[in-house]
């Protein structure tokens, strides 16, 4: 029996972008109405996800939708970190000229289709929620459409995503034709261990969604995305996609072929160990912040990846901590790149922070504690999230990718460190504007809050995440 | 049965024939029209077999949408001035093996499928697990689980289009400045004094005007 109640989140964020949609139609000049009303309608979307509390799986639409645990943690958590970034952007949007009717629209739905995917129990499904996602940030990517670099980056990303789309396409096909059957849990029930070309099919599905976190070696395009598409939108790019796609690994890996753990184990560690370290080397000559976030996040996805490796509930839990933190890390380093401000131009490059300490102490404290937490550095968050991913990774005795995930950490620590130690010893150059809107100061505040005593009292986020239960 | 056989072989000669004219003919222009009435041909086959579900989408998706496509580019560019030279000049030569023996694999291709499904008919039973019910037209059977069990898919397809189209007006809907609009309220409701101006012209010096 389909029971709509499950869907009411979905259902209400779809409504509510069409209703926008309209409002922007009929209503002149209506931007900055139909931007806060959608900031509104995720706050709603959010308190439908909260609103009911799961204690049993729900399977709906022919046990093609799952609701279970996971699924509304990632929600609350895609939902929760666009609100946070569509409050943090909106001057930044303002100032560059592209503040449309249509900005918003695109992120509700591509956040709907982020909800599709995190749900999904069907190669179908996923597929659908996936094409809506990426479709809606091929636009955002555009967005800055008069500018060089953002078009560039729009046009990569369409033709490579397109690309991986359906290497996916076919991966699923693949597992359709020696299956039977697009439903996960019938895919598990009656999978042939034997078959090599279901395996091919796995590696291909896996391509796919490597592509969609920008785990090496698909991750070219990456840097070129995130450096030219406003920032916004990176900031958008960096967070959301990645709790996405993460949900969809942890769900195609441990429901249809949790029995054929050798098969895909090592392709999944060996996206972990070259990511990791492809991140950590790759980002030292960066000159550009946007660009040094993209490798740091490339680096952080094989850090998630390493946990959903081991194969047990611990490693799934421990990605998932992992993915929490690093949405609030970059949300704080994304504020802290948002108020680099002077006359509505932004500044983004590494040597515009040279000595921004003398002026501006509580911004560069906040740059001073997320980049220390990106780089791991005790106590605060970033730390924890690599912590219980070692500590996930060695409880299976895979020694090998703890160590390389600690030499990495090394490396990857140096450009982290270089930044702050431009913002504190160089030469002041810039003077930025001091006064900034609410909605950044609040977000980046949260932020820092959350990396800074995380440690003082973990066991409350642990205890959410630790009533997932795939396995 | 007669007529049926007729009606056949009246639509696939049509379809041949403009095929082939599509290919032949001299002016590109010519060669999508013909395209076109390819496209019709078929779906009046399609539907003269039965399935006319696939014949009616043929119609609205491939003449409907890509034909006319075709049509504009083939208008914007104005490549109907560059004549088709192909079966008239010497470069054809080199042209046409290639082109026949990619027909040829086509070909090729065409009969093992053909043969495999003539040879054997217990392949397509064995693998084949959807109730399909032989009595129901292809619009009802396809209907009946688009609208039921596949309807959150069917519901998300048409966001992907919707978020396409958006996408599409963005990105290339620009709102020029200086366009003169025509306002009939505006027309109408001008008084004499805003619009009729009495100017004493001095003699070879002339009125400026300014628009």
């Amino acid at each position: 029996m389909i029971n709509l109640n499950f869907v009411f989140p979905e259902i209400f964020i779809s409504l509510s972008l069409m209703f926008l949609l309209m409002l922007g139609v009929f209503k002149k000049n209506s931007s900055v109405i139909i931007y806060n009303l959608s900031i509104i309608s995720l706050i709603i979307t959010l308190a439908l996800i909260l609103n009911r509390p799961i204690d049993k799986d729900i399977y709906l639409f022919m046990d093609a939708y799952k609701i279970d645990y996971l699924s509304n943690f990632m929600k609350i958590l895609t939902v929760l970190s666009a609100i946070l970034v569509m409050f943090a952007s909106k001057k930044y949007i303002q100032s560059l000229n592209i503040f449309n009717i249509e900005y918003p629209v695109l992120l509700l739905s591509s956040i709907v289709g982020m909800m599709v995917m995190i749900s999904s129990n069907d190669l179908i499904v996923f597929y659908m929620g996936l094409e809506l996602q990426s479709l809606s940030l091929y636009v955002l990517a555009s967005y800055n459409r008069d500018n060089l670099l953002s078009s560039e980056s729009g046009v990569k990303y369409f033709v490579l995503s397109a690309l991986s789309s359906g290497l996916l396409l076919y991966g699923c096909s693949l597992i359709y034709g020696f299956t039977g059957s697009t439903n996960f849990d019938f895919i598990m029930n009656n999978l042939n261990n034997n078959n090599y070309i279901l395996s091919s099919g796995i590696v291909f599905v896996l391509v796919g969604l490597a592509f969609k976190i920008s785990a090496v070696p698909f991750h070219m395009w990456a840097p070129d995305v995130y450096q030219g598409s406003p920032t916004s939108v990176t900031s958008f790019f960096a967070i959301l996609p990645k709790i996405a796609a993460l949900a969809v690994f942890i769900r195609f890996l441990y429901v249809p072929f949790i029995y054929v753990v050798d098969q895909w184990q090592t392709i999944i560690v060996f996206l972990s160990i070259a990511s990791m370290l492809f991140g950590a080397i790759a980002a030292i000559g960066q000159k550009n912040l946007k660009r040094l976030v993209a490798y740091s996040s490339i680096g952080h996805m094989g850090y998630a990846l390493a946990g959903l490796a081991v194969n047990s509930n611990e490693g799934i839990k421990s990605s998932v901590l992992y993915i929490t933190i690093y949405v609030f890390m970059n949300l704080g380093f994304f504020c802290c790149l948002f108020m680099l401000k002077k006359n509505d131009k932004y500044y983004e490059n590494i040597d515009d922070l040279s000595g921004i300490s003398k002026n501006h102490p509580f911004l560069s404290f906040c740059f001073l504690i997320i980049l220390f937490s990106l780089a791991g550095i005790p106590p605060l968050a970033g730390f924890f999230a690599k912590f219980y991913i070692f500590m996930a990774v060695i409880e299976s005795s895979m020694y090998y990718l703890a160590i390389i995930g600690l030499i990495s950490t090394v490396i990857a620590a140096f450009y982290y460190l270089r930044i702050i130690k431009i913002i504190y010893f160089d030469p002041e150059k810039i003077k930025y504007d001091k006064e900034h809107n609410i909605g950044l100061q609040f977000c980046l505040i949260i932020s820092a809050i959350f990396i800074l005593f995380y440690f003082t009292y973990p066991s409350w986020l642990n205890e959410i995440v630790s009533k997932i239960s795939i396995i | 049965m007669i007529i049926h056989s007729i009606f056949f072989y009246f639509f696939a000669t049509i379809a041949i024939i403009s095929a082939i004219m599509v290919t032949a003919s001299k002016n590109t222009v010519h060669s999508v029209f013909f395209l076109i009435l390819d496209f019709i041909t078929i779906s009046c086959l399609f539907i003269m077999i039965g399935a006319e579900f696939l014949g009616m989408i043929m119609l609205i998706v491939y003449v409907g949408a890509v034909a006319v496509l075709f049509l504009f580019v083939v208008m914007m560019l104005n490549v109907s001035q560059q004549k088709n030279t192909w079966f008239s000049s010497e470069k054809s030569s080199t042209h046409i093996p290639f082109g026949l023996l990619i027909s040829l694999i086509i070909f090729i291709e065409l009969i093992i499928v053909v043969g495999g499904w003539k040879f054997k008919p217990d392949l397509i039973q064995s693998y084949s697990s959807i109730g399909v019910n032989l009595n129901e037209t292809n619009t009802h059977s396809i209907g009946n689980v688009l609208y039921t069990d596949y309807i959150h898919l069917f519901q998300l397809g048409g966001m992907i289009l919707l978020v396409s189209m958006i996408g599409a007006i963005v990105l290339t809907f620009r709102t020029r400045v200086g366009v003169k609009r025509q306002s009939y309220i505006k027309q109408i409701s001008r008084e004499k004094d805003t619009a009729v101006e009495l100017v004493n012209v001095e003699s070879k010096k002339g009125v400026k005007i300014d628009v």
